[in-house]
């Protein structure tokens, strides 16, 4: 179904953008979803609006001759129009670490270089290598990590952060539920009582505004660490440099993943 | 209502708070949870028990209150056994409220606020539709009105939704789901405000729903101010009921279920009826946040959905028996 030469490309999905761009390909993205904004380039190809369930004339609109789908269950309509229409799709499920690598090299060999893939694969690969061994001596540090506050949502141990993290020298201390990110209480915060509480910015602020929160004691000894949400935001070309950032924090005193 | 159901229901309604208190993620003795109540535990056993679990109690109990005697007056005023805050628009208003602050990114403290004004508002669109329609508030117009507004709010939900983020998604559909999780003291305290004060004034105007019952031309035989009367106990319950929502999101079938269980045990006048309707509203909510926090830990399931599961097949068992 893929043409032998791809050279119209319209990506729904802000990891795959991340990485066709990091292979080069870049300049032949003819559309992306509005969440695409890594890298700043990236904001230079026209938007064709939401990732899921799409406006499949916006992206028909832009004659693509291939077009990557968030993977989701509510994007299977459209990806079976756009075949109608005659172009290739595909759906790159990107949200685990060890898929990160796989769905790389597989899009290098889409975009006629492999050679490149295989090297941002690797470039990757080996920075998480790095960060792993140099923190492999070192306490776990346990942490939670908020992402919403009503309903309390946590990473959980289906998401690449669990992965991260545990790269980074880390512990979730909600690794073992399967789902990225469930619905806890509170109350089961404090029960397994982190080392730390891990958060964006933005959710730092709240958290601290919010008096329940005094009950982790963990907060109530100030030690929240706020993450850089640049540049761990998704399993992409950035995981290396999330993993050596994460590893600062959770172990400032160690200067690792240094090169 | 004898003597004893009442000492019963607050009884019952004791215990439950205590439960409530004694039950969690984190299993405390009945010693731990009174030495924390009384300041003497340490830090982290005070912090669970006086800021999470005392807290998110206490707006259930007034949740409950609230939504029970706003049901059981406004069943009263309008003469029909599925009146209740819900169905009158009050949801839908304060759900598009709440909706619109949470998709616009606005801060937490925001979202009581917008869903208060959002059932203000509906209420007061749907009792100018019946005094238009009719030049008083027709309780069958008022009813119809309340609902159209309700559908009318769910589809402005839709819209705003649509294009919303996944997170934020997520949050307007719990809040919409209801829940005390996240209690905070300034939003109980205004809400213990609105049923004290509301429940006081509904309590008032006891006699005139006694009245009322007996069929509209009685009531003014009776020398009720009938409109007047109506009113007021439709304003002031629609309130009560608006400042539950604004407090804990949409928790649904209290206000509907609760007058019909007190009517079974033995309320008759509407003194009694209102004040045990709080009562047994509160025992119920505090009862449902615990089943909502303790079924399937980690995660919480919300209120709403607890007390829906509850109220329906005990309501449709109350219908058998009325046919």
């Amino acid at each position: 179904m893929v043409p032998p030469r791809v050279a119209r490309i319209v990506s729904l999905d802000p990891a795959t953008t991340e990485i066709l761009f990091a292979l080069g390909a870049g300049d032949r993205l003819v559309g992306r979803d509005m969440y695409s904004h890594w890298p700043a380039a990236a904001e230079r190809v026209a938007s064709v609006g939401q990732g899921l369930r799409p406006n499949v004339e916006a992206v028909l609109a832009q004659h693509p001759d291939l077009v990557f789908l968030y993977p989701s269950q509510d994007n299977r309509g459209a990806a079976q129009r756009l075949r109608q229409a005659g172009i290739a799709v595909a759906a790159l499920k990107i949200d685990r670490i060890e898929l990160f690598d796989r769905v790389t090299r597989l899009l290098g060999r889409l975009v006629g270089d492999s050679a490149r893939g295989a090297y941002v694969a690797d470039t990757v690969r080996h920075t998480l290598d790095s960060v792993r061994a140099a923190t492999r001596s070192q306490a776990r540090v346990s942490v939670v990590m908020p992402v919403w506050d009503r309903p309390l949502i946590v990473i959980g141990g289906g998401s690449f952060m669990s992965q991260l993290v545990d790269i980074a020298g880390g512990r979730n201390i909600y690794d073992s539920l399967p789902e990225s990110s469930p619905t806890v209480t509170l109350e089961d915060v404090v029960r397994r009582n982190p080392d730390a509480v891990l958060v964006g910015p933005e959710r730092s602020m709240t958290l601290r505004a919010n008096p329940s929160w005094r009950a982790v004691p963990a907060v109530r000894a100030g030690r929240v660490l706020v993450l850089d949400t640049n540049v761990v935001l998704r399993p992409a070309v950035r995981l290396g440099e999330g993993a050596v950032s994460l590893a600062r924090l959770l172990h400032p005193l160690h200067p690792q993943g240094a090169h | 209502m004898s003597r004893s159901h009442w000492t019963m229901l607050c009884l019952a309604l004791l215990a439950a708070i205590a439960l409530a208190l004694a039950i969690g993620t984190i299993g405390y003795t009945p010693a731990d949870t009174w030495r924390a109540l009384t300041g003497q535990a340490d830090a982290t056993t005070t912090l669970v028990i006086r800021e999470l679990r005392l807290r998110r109690t206490i707006l259930a109990a007034l949740l409950g209150a609230g939504l029970g005697i706003s049901g059981a007056a406004l069943q009263g005023v309008l003469r029909n056994a599925l009146a209740e805050p819900y169905l009158l628009g009050v949801s839908g208003g304060a759900a598009v409220g709440a909706v619109l602050a949470v998709v616009a990114g606005m801060s937490y403290a925001f979202v009581p606020i917008a869903a208060f004004a959002g059932a203000a508002l509906a209420v007061a669109l749907a009792l100018f539709v019946a005094h238009a329609a009719h030049g008083r508030a027709d309780p069958r117009v008022l009813i119809m009105a309340g609902v159209v507004v309700g559908a009318f709010a769910n589809a402005a939900i839709m819209i705003l939704l649509a294009n919303a983020s996944e997170s934020r998604v997520r949050g307007a559909v719990w809040w919409m789901m209801g829940s005390v999780a996240d209690a905070r003291w300034s939003e109980t305290a205004w809400l213990g405000l609105y049923v004290v004060v509301g429940g006081a004034v509904l309590v008032t105007t006891a006699r005139s729903l006694d009245a009322i019952a007996l069929g509209e031309d009685s009531a003014a035989g009776l020398g009720v101010d009938v409109d007047r009367v109506s009113r007021r106990i439709y304003l002031t319950a629609s309130l009560v009921a608006a400042a539950t929502v604004a407090a804990a999101g949409l928790v649904g079938f209290v206000g509907l279920v609760v007058p019909h269980i007190v009517r079974r045990i033995g309320a008759s006048g509407h003194r009694t009826l209102l004040v045990a309707s709080a009562l047994m509203g509160a025992l119920l909510t505090v009862l449902a946040d615990i089943v909502a926090r303790a079924a399937m830990p980690p995660t919480e399931l919300p209120l709403g959905a607890i007390t829906a599961v509850v109220g329906v097949p005990f309501f449709l068992a109350t219908l058998r028996r009325l046919t």
